[in-house]
């Protein structure tokens, strides 16, 4: 059989001790070297998914197909050793008795018989800043550097497909981003097709060419980050990403629509709605602009502080919270309990409606 | 999903249910036909045997109890004059099987023994033998299998001592608590499980003991069933008394592995644990500590030793008369085969239920690890009528020459029932080591692309390696010791140091006993030494 997509996933149930957790999956990868970011809250079987991939669970219906090969279906299961996959576990998976150096060597030896090694050990070495730990024992080693060492494990596989999960999850935030940097980095230099499971949205956004939600036992939404995060596709992945608020108005025009607290709103529909018709409009940070000149006031119940920005929730008169952003050099600061004036015509580049 | 029925599976499956055959003998035997003996003992014996049992049972676990928490607890908490000696020397009194303790007890005290030797040496001629305690009978064999067996509690209880967080004695000094106080409110509650983990096993070792009551002339449920055998020649009386025996143990069996998995609570917890700072005894407090921990160790081992090694000085003739080297040679013999056979038993056994992850298995293996719980003497017994029954049904229907004397009185038969006994301490020696390996690191291991069988080679065996050195000396110890099963199925004229102390005190002649115990403790004590550490569990740290 032959396939133009690299990797596909066809009407795959995904189980559990006999449970199914997530059903009816299907999405592709067209290009070799795509990084694919699975989300979604703990529990709900994103691990699961990379393990069945792994050929480490056995599917009973639909299939998996890598490079034009069938992999998983209810008759064919290539066994985990022989698909060339890599999976990066989110524990500690190393071995325990070798020392970092000796457990990175051995993923080393299935990429002996390729003749266009890519990366040596040096390069993983120094791309993940392990070279400290490299004579030491995995219970000698933080949760952390122990994750990176597992990492340096499978990537100097060179696999055809690399699967990583929660692979930072452990890494101290200071060095967190830098990681996400050289990891984003080598990827694509090496054309490692890769899917990342991960709960942690903005590494998604930030590494992924593609990223599926995965919510209520189904794939959700699978799209580029962009779309996932400005057009969702429904209420679950609204509140699963929780940057926004759902405020009930009325569409009164082609381009506008008319709610009872912030008047009328324009902008640019992503789907069509006929005029009259009531909806729940997505009102995310951003939509809003602060302007102490404007007649709309608000009152301020909380004030975030997040560095670069503050978040202000604010109260309308039916006692709607609505979360608005601003810079962090904003000068004019509001306290709790002042009026916080809103920008008015208010207009939202694209409307996103349920 | 995973449902791997494949080698191994089927390996462990075997393997697990060979392990069962003597109590599958003893339930179905349940139902056969006794001999008159039954009605006999039943109006008669019974009734004490049981009441000796319990007697038994009770003053050891008193015993145990009071002499290993309290050693435990000060070797853990206090620095005092040899702590850090004592600590590791109370585990030899392990090497002292409850029989050989006996011997050295009755030789001491007996009129004209050792002790009327010592005070006549001292004190001139005279008639000391009236003034000379005598500890015969009851109170010979609770002291001997107390002295014997205390370890065990000595041993779990300090261990969880040792891992008792720091946070849990400095919230009782906080409370204002006297040293007392923190002991009986704090810190023996927290060790309870292990405490009662460690007189489960005293308990079970209680009943299923031969040796010391046999030769203490107790009548015990143990000694019964095997009196019924050799000299009534009752199978099934025997099977009948060992299944009332098994009802009992298997109730201390569960509670054992309840208490030890609330026991695991104390072991590592990965950055929890803050090593204690030891008080420092002074003045009598240190005195006192010293003289109680040094009075145990000198109980428990210096005392059979010395004994033993006393009357070898003294009756230089019956070290010659013993073939020593033939008695080094069988005893080797024995120990490495069973050590080798078990081991690698357990290893393919553990690997299969790791691979399969398949609940009947698990169930099946859970059952055969009971084995240790069972007395020597019935699994010894219900061998033999397993094998007796054998023949009959099923290998002379099929007109096949009789398969009696390839299992009974033969190295291969000994091995087979060595190897039902001890297969709990391999397997689960095994099992605790493959715990420490995730199952991400074979699921890693199959994605680097290694079969099943090069991950076993290549990642567990190597990793195990330790463990199974120290579980290959523990079975090495065990069997040194071990006597009823050597004595039941041993070959003609294959004798052992066990059995032949055993049968040299049965005919009375202590002294000729002396020899094959001295070597006996000398060797087990040496097997103790190498592998204490582990023992202790200090290699957790």
């Amino acid at each position: 059989m032959t396939n133009k997509n690299f990797f596909e996933i066809e009407n795959v149930d995904f189980y559990v001790g006999g449970k199914a957790k997530v059903k009816d999956v299907s999405f592709k990868i067209e290009n070799e070297g795509d990084i694919i970011c699975l989300l979604g809250p703990s529990g709900i079987g994103k691990t699961t998914i990379l393990r069945t991939i792994a050929g480490l669970e056995k599917i009973d219906n639909g299939s998996i197909t890598l490079n034009g090969r069938i992999i998983s279906s209810n008759k064919i299961n290539i066994e985990p050793e022989d698909r060339n996959i890599s999976l990066a576990f989110q524990d500690n998976s190393l071995f325990p008795h070798y020392t970092v150096e000796k457990n990175i060597l051995l993923g080393a030896e299935r990429n002996k018989e390729k003749k266009d090694k890519k990366i040596s050990l040096k390069q993983i070495v120094d791309l993940l800043d392990i070279f400290h730990i490299l004579n030491k024992y995995p219970h000698q080693i933080s949760a952390g550097e122990a994750q990176r060492a597992s990492l340096a494990r499978s990537l100097i596989t060179q696999p055809d497909l690399l699967l990583l999960d929660e692979p930072l999850s452990n890494v101290d935030q200071s060095f967190k981003e830098e990681i996400q940097v050289r990891l984003k980095k080598i990827l694509n230099q090496l054309k490692i097709t890769t899917i990342i499971v991960t709960h942690d949205s903005y590494e998604a956004f930030y590494l992924g060419t593609k990223c599926g939600i995965i919510l209520d036992q189904q794939l959700k939404q699978f799209d580029d980050p962009y779309k996932v995060y400005h057009f969702p596709n429904s209420v679950e992945v609204v509140n699963f990403l929780n940057r926004g608020i759902l405020i009930p108005a009325k569409v009164t025009g082609k381009n506008t629509l008319e709610n009872w607290d912030l008047g009328t709103i324009e902008g640019n529909f992503i789907k069509e709605y006929p005029t009259g018709s009531n909806v729940q409009l997505l009102l995310q940070p951003e939509d809003l602009e602060h302007d102490d000149t404007s007649n709309l006031k608000l009152e301020v119940v909380d004030r975030k502080f997040r560095g670069t920005n503050f978040i202000y929730t604010l109260k309308t008169p039916s006692n709607t919270l609505i979360p608005v952003f601003v810079h962090s050099h904003h000068i004019h600061q509001h306290e709790v309990d002042e009026k916080f004036g809103i920008k008015r015509p208010i207009h939202i580049d694209h409307i996103v409606c349920f | 999903m995973s449902k791997n029925l494949n080698v191994w599976f089927f390996l462990s499956l075997i393997i697990s249910l060979f392990v069962l055959i003597p109590i599958i003998t003893v339930f179905s035997s349940f139902f056969d036909d006794t001999s008159n003996y039954y009605v006999i003992l039943k109006e008669t014996f019974l009734i004490e045997y049981i009441i000796n049992s319990s007697i038994l049972l009770f003053f050891v676990l008193l015993l145990t109890f009071l002499l290993g928490t309290g050693t435990a607890y000060l070797v853990s908490f206090y620095n005092f004059p040899l702590s850090n000696f004592f600590k590791w020397a109370l585990i030899l009194s392990f090497a002292v099987p409850p029989y050989i303790y006996a011997y050295s007890l009755t030789a001491f005290f007996e009129n004209y023994g050792t002790a009327y030797t010592i005070l006549k040496s001292l004190f001139g001629d005279n008639n000391y033998n009236q003034n000379i305690p005598k500890f015969d009978g009851m109170f010979g064999a609770i002291l001997s299998i107390t002295f014997s067996l205390y370890a065990y509690v000595y041993i779990l209880a300090r261990a969880s001592f040792l891992y008792q967080s720091q946070n849990l004695i400095e919230l009782g000094k906080n409370l204002g608590f006297s040293k007392f106080k923190s002991f009986y409110k704090i810190i023996l509650p927290a060790a309870r499980p292990a405490i009662v983990a460690g007189l489960s096993l005293v308990a079970m070792e209680t009943l299923a003991e031969f040796g010391a009551v046999d030769f203490f002339s107790i009548n015990t449920l143990t000694t019964g069933i095997y009196n019924s055998w050799i000299a009534f020649d009752d199978l099934a009386f025997a099977n009948r008394i060992s299944f009332f025996l098994l009802i009992f143990i298997f109730a201390l069996f569960i509670i054992e592995n309840f208490s030890r998995k609330n026991a695991k609570y104390h072991f590592n917890n990965r950055g929890g644990f803050k090593q204690k700072e030891k008080f420092k005894l002074s003045g009598s407090n240190s005195f006192f500590a010293f003289i109680f921990c040094f009075f145990v160790f000198f109980m428990s081992f210096l005392f059979p030793l010395s004994q033993m090694l006393y009357w070898t000085i003294k009756f230089p003739e019956n070290f010659f008369d013993l073939q020593i080297f033939d008695l080094l040679m069988n005893t080797l013999y024995l120990v490495v085969l069973s050590s080798f056979i078990l081991i690698i038993f357990s290893l393919v056994s553990n690997y299969g239920n790791r691979v399969s992850n398949n609940k009947i298995l698990n169930i099946f293996s859970t059952l055969s690890i009971s084995g240790y719980a069972i007395p020597g003497v019935i699994l010894a017994i219900a061998f033999i009528s397993f094998i007796a029954w054998f023949d009959e049904s099923i290998v002379k229907s099929l007109g096949l020459y009789s398969i009696k004397k390839i299992f009974i009185g033969s190295i291969l038969g000994l091995v087979m029932v060595y190897f039902i006994r001890f297969y709990s301490l391999a397997f689960n020696g095994i099992k605790s080591g493959y715990e420490k390996i995730n199952i991400s690191v074979d699921e890693s291991s199959y994605l680097l692309g290694y079969s099943k069988r090069k991950t076993f080679m290549n990642i567990h065996v190597p990793f195990l390696r330790n463990s199974l050195l120290f579980i290959a000396i523990l079975i090495s110890l065990e069997i040194i010791r071990e006597l009823p099963i050597t004595l039941i199925l041993r070959p003609f004229n294959f004798e052992t140091f066990a059995t032949t102390a055993y049968i040299s005190a049965s005919e009375d002649l202590l002294e000729a006993a002396a020899v094959p115990s001295l070597f006996l403790i000398l060797i087990a004590a040496s097997f103790i030494i190498i592998t204490s550490k582990y023992i202790l569990r200090d290699n957790d740290k």
